[in-house]
């Protein structure tokens, strides 16, 4: 009874992912699977997770851009930043399976819905996707301070390596988001309803990404 | 003589409390009680102090929470204010681990219940009452050997990709990889090969089944990562949910088998593993076959439309 009891709570707080876990955040019937260390498995999982999960969309919002836009005048600059979110995905790919952590289930629905965004917004004209690009890395800069501040709370020692990564991404995010508004993103047909829709979206993906 | 008292007093509230007992908070205080009033008998009653580690903390925060007990008796063990007094001192969780392992060399004969964990209890010297410690159905005991097997399993992979390393050992291909390991941990069972269809009963209880389904996930997932899994797709599920499968069918095949040295379940899971790759094989076939069929319809487009005259900007 006692056991079970135990047994139970330390799993709620393991799928919780609390951030209160004791350090190491260790399962009492573990099959041993420490990746690394003493970090705290829950948070860290959390936050690779997510963070894999929104550089996979990313490059699926620009995939879905360039297949409408490819051979027009923003052709180049959306390549560019496409790319650049190719070198993110990679460098998340390399830490989801240093840290061992579970991608989401949702992977295939966000392969979908981040195309079809890309291209219904690109649709829009090429000022409609400069608006989904500004809404998009602005969503994705906040969150990625969000985390650094979570980092930091942590132990901005034993996280130094997966801050610094975080950090560089976040400032290439936020210059994704001043090429968008340098491009005439606020020109875009219906900007603040486009806006607040796509932020709204990330939300609840950023949301749902952490758990499943 | 005091002692004694208190063990029997300490018994009948045991048998008395287990049914007020709500799984609801972390170790009761009266457990906590209970394996304070049993270790005082067995101080009474054995010659080497308890437990052969030397550990004096707690192990986890929600014991550090409950304020030390302790019942009226003659020979306190421990001063009771956070555990760093007396040697002889473990935690709730290090003394019911030491129980269910004693309990396990009793399973063939008392099958996975209270008997067999009072008999394991027994031969550490403590009073049969600690099976009031645990469920009657034998659940954490059940838990508990499936955790150590996974353990074990977890040390020999790690043990050998060290090997493989090193340079010390060929690098398995995969279907024999997968094969090695599953068999590795089924072997686990065989000496309790006999009651394993009651424990399987018992982890699909309801009240059992988040523990059991994360003991087998984490240990399918420890396979795929020795085995060199890099997914970070769907791939990471499927590959896991064919793994999960092949491990579940092999192990009901190896309940039902009566060949010698469990043969038939060997071969079986050698089918069904290379049954596996093939799929894979097939999958991966399939989307090379389906990338090609659709270049060529591109390729088809583009050239009626060039000879159409529609490929050309004005």
């Amino acid at each position: 009874m006692a056991a079970a009891a135990a047994l139970r709570c330390s799993l709620l707080l393991l799928r919780a992912g609390a951030r209160a876990a004791p350090g190491g955040g260790s399962l009492r019937l573990s099959s041993g699977r420490a990746a690394r260390g003493d970090i705290n498995k829950p948070v860290i999982d959390r936050i690779l997770r997510v963070d894999h999960a929104g550089e996979f969309g990313a490059n699926r919002i620009y995939a879905g851009q360039m297949a409408v836009l490819g051979r027009s005048s923003v052709g180049p600059l959306i390549q560019q930043m496409w790319n650049q979110e190719k070198d993110h995905l990679k460098k998340f790919n390399e830490l989801m399976v240093a840290y061992r952590v579970r991608p989401t289930v949702l992977l295939p629905f966000w392969n979908v819905a981040g195309f079809v965004l890309g291209a219904g917004s690109a649709l829009l004209g090429k000022k409609g996707a400069m608006a989904c690009t500004v809404a998009v890395e602005e969503s994705i800069s906040e969150h990625y301070n969000n985390q650094i501040r979570t980092l930091i709370e942590e132990d901005p020692e034993k996280y130094k390596e997966l801050l610094q990564v975080i950090k560089q991404f976040r400032d290439d995010e936020q210059e994704h988001h001043d090429i968008g508004l340098e491009h005439d993103a606020e020109a875009a047909p219906a900007y603040s309803v486009l806006k607040t829709a796509i932020q709204l979206g990330c939300k609840v993906a950023i949301f749902l990404s952490e758990r499943i | 003589m005091a002692a004694a008292g208190g063990l029997r007093s300490a018994g009948w509230r045991l048998w008395r409390g287990r049914a007020v007992v709500r799984c609801q908070q972390y170790p009761p205080l009266r457990a906590l009680q209970a394996s304070a009033a049993l270790r005082r008998a067995s101080d009474e009653h054995r010659k080497e102090p308890l437990g052969s580690s030397t550990q004096q903390h707690f192990d986890s925060p929600p014991d550090g929470h409950q304020p030390e007990q302790k019942p009226q008796g003659p020979h306190p063990s421990y001063t009771g204010q956070g555990g760093q007094e007396s040697e002889d001192y473990e935690s709730e969780e290090q003394l019911q681990h030491r129980i269910l392992t004693a309990a396990l060399e009793f399973v063939p004969e008392h099958g996975w219940t209270a008997e067999a964990i009072a008999e394991g209890a027994k031969t550490l010297g403590l009073s049969v009452a600690a099976a009031g410690l645990f469920h009657s159905d034998g659940s954490e005991l059940i838990l508990h050997f499936v955790s150590e097997c996974n353990t074990k399993l977890s040390e020999l992979l790690r043990k050998e990709q060290k090997l493989v390393q090193l340079g010390e050992a060929e690098k398995k291909p995969l279907d024999e990889f997968l094969r090695d390991a599953v068999e590795a941990r089924l072997r686990m069972l065989i000496p309790y090969i006999e009651k394993w269809p009651q424990a399987l009963s018992v982890l699909l209880l309801p009240r059992n089944i988040p523990s059991s389904l994360n003991l087998l996930t984490s240990m399918i997932d420890d396979i795929w990562h020795y085995a060199g899994d890099q997914s970070t797709d769907f791939n990471w599920y499927t590959r896991r949910a064919v793994l999960t499968g092949i491990y579940n069918t092999t192990e009901l095949v190896m309940m039902q088998d009566s060949s010698p040295g469990f043969e038939d379940t060997w071969r079986f899971l050698e089918n069904r593993v290379a049954d596996a790759m093939t799929m894979s094989n097939t999958a991966s076939q399939v989307q090379s076959t389906g990338e090609a069929v659709v270049q060529g319809l591109m390729g088809a487009a583009v050239t009626i439309k060039n000879l159409a005259g529609l490929n050309q900007r004005r």
